[in-house]
């Protein structure tokens, strides 16, 4: 109890007593957690884009003009059982004539006396089968159907979605582990000076018969206080930042950032974990 | 307690020591003497393990210098206290915590830590400067707290490298008399020095004479 209490003391002082080698360091963690913090809204919402254009992407199904009506109400049923299916909309040949009159201003029945278009269904797959693999499968399935003519699809689309978003996911996973790389390298060196000014204390400490971990659990404490205290500065400017985006620059932009609070917690997490794997790092050297 | 054998230790140029063989039972008084570079602080620093004997071996207790690990050390560091030329005292901390520290290192309860170090700064004269910094004392006044750090976790054997080298010599035999005094009750107390008219300060002390890494003579 003792000295759990006196390495704690230890490590709050050793934050008051350090004060321009603290700062910086504290300075430089609020940096690294700032481009972190950032660099993960940015690839959220890209991501994010990415899987709104991926939501549009929705299955023609073309239903045999020779089909009777319960066949169709039958098949109906069927697509409604289907788990990969999200949502099926049913467009009679009667509502397509209405689409066709909106998009290209004429009605196709004065142009050919009678309805040439076949009943259809729209269906909008899961999220999760959205993609190119699962899209193929199914439109198999459903093409099989005996009243299915044709299963339409931009499988183009698909493709390069899907390549894209490899790419962008593979950038977002090298700039990240090169953020979080150069923000330990970073941390630990500012807390090296802070160390570095105290040496002192170590000599002494191991002088005394102070054990490893004795004299390194303080300097460990601190650079996690510090941590702490540059992930609360770098939240503040974050949300300072979100703040401005928001209220004035929005309409600018035409974007909104939003973060949870979860996201501050992570944010202070973060800090924290990087002053305590940076203050290891960092005191290894002077054991 | 203490004992080299057929000890060696050289630096990357220079000889530090070589082929020690002697002994210094509990309570001893010694004194280490010979001109600058002749090996006393190297000897001493053998003593508490800062050096490794690269021949030979160096016995403390239960402790050999061929056999022990890293993490003994410190353990062995609690039974032998360290006095310096310049007092390394922590300058942000005042005199009692400069003492306690030592305590905490070594695990002591908090009440036994305030008794203890109340109670051994009175005896080294200090009993009324226990709050001020170090450098609102006199150079003799910091190396009692230096002496009082080392002696609070009752070392077996208390190491002084040169400790009156930056003291006067009034100062010098007030030291000389206290370490005496802490020999007297049981403590074994090693000091190296220069000053050869502190040696007769202590009557009945061993005397090693050291040269060019050997000894010299031994009483
Ligand atoms: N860290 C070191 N690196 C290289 N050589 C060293 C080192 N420490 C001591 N020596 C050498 O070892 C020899 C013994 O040095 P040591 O410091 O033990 O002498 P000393 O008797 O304590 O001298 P002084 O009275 O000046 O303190 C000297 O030749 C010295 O140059
Ligand atoms: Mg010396």
């Amino acid at each position: 109890m003792t000295i759990l209490w006196f390495l704690f003391k230890e490590g709050f002082k050793g934050l008051l007593r350090s004060k321009y080698s603290g700062a910086f360091s504290i300075i430089i963690i609020a940096i690294s957690i700032i481009m972190v913090g950032f660099g993960y809204i940015i690839a959220r919402d890209t991501l994010f884009m990415v899987e709104n254009i991926r939501s549009q992407f929705d299955v023609d199904i073309f239903i045999l003009t020779t089909a009777g009506s319960d066949d169709i109400a039958v098949f109906d049923k069927k697509l409604r059982r289907m788990n990969e299916i999200d949502r099926v909309i049913y467009i009679s040949p009667e509502i397509a004539a209405e689409k066709f009159k909106k998009e290209f201003g004429e009605d196709i029945l004065d142009i050919l006396d009678y309805n040439p278009l076949p009943p259809s269904f729209t269906i909008s797959l899961k999220p999760i089968y959205r993609n190119l693999m699962s899209v193929e499968a199914i439109a198999n399935i459903l093409q099989r159907d005996s009243v299915v003519d044709e299963v339409k699809y931009r499988k183009n689309f698909l493709i390069i979605l899907e390549k894209y978003q490899r790419i962008i996911l593979v950038c977002v996973l090298i700039v990240f582990a090169f953020l979080t790389l150069i923000s330990i390298i970073l941390t630990s060196n500012s807390i090296k000076m802070t160390i570095f000014a105290r040496r002192d204390i170590i000599l002494t400490m191991k002088l005394i018969g102070a054990t490893n971990r004795f004299v390194k659990t303080p300097f460990v404490i601190e650079g996690t206080l510090e941590g702490g205290l540059g992930a609360l500065l770098a939240g503040l400017i974050i949300y300072g930042i979100i703040y401005v985006q928001n209220t004035y620059l929005q309409s600018f932009f035409n974007y909104t950032l939003i973060v949870s609070y979860q996201y501050y917690i992570g944010l202070l997490l973060l800090g924290s974990f990087l002053g305590w794997i940076g203050s290891r790092q960092a005191i290894r050297r002077f054991l | 307690m203490i004992s080299f054998i057929n000890a060696t230790c050289s630096f990357r140029k220079n000889a530090g020591v070589k082929n020690l063989n002697f002994s210094i039972d509990d309570g001893e008084f010694v004194f280490l003497t010979g001109p600058s570079g002749a090996g006393k602080s190297t000897l001493l620093r053998l003593i508490y393990m800062d050096l490794f004997p690269e021949k030979g071996k160096v016995l403390i207790r239960d402790y050999d210098s061929g056999k022990i690990k890293d993490r003994q050390i410190p353990f062995l560091r609690r039974k032998v206290g360290m006095i310096f030329q310049d007092f390394q005292l922590l300058k942000d901390r005042n005199v009692y915590q400069n003492v306690a520290i030592s305590l905490y290192a070594s695990h002591y309860k908090i009440r036994e830590i305030k008794s203890r170090v109340y109670d051994i700064l009175n005896q080294v004269g200090l009993g009324h400067r226990v709050h001020h910094k170090p450098t609102e004392l006199s150079g003799g006044e910091q190396q009692r707290v230096a002496i009082a750090r080392a002696l609070v976790k009752e070392p077996i054997v208390l190491l002084a490298d040169e400790p009156t080298g930056n003291l006067d010599p009034r100062v010098s035999i007030e030291l000389m008399n206290l370490l005496h005094k802490i020999n007297k009750k049981g403590t074994a107390v090693i000091v190296a020095t220069h000053n050869y008219s502190l040696i007769k300060r202590v009557p009945g002390a061993r005397l090693i004479q050291m040269n060019d890494g050997e000894i010299a003579s031994i009483t």
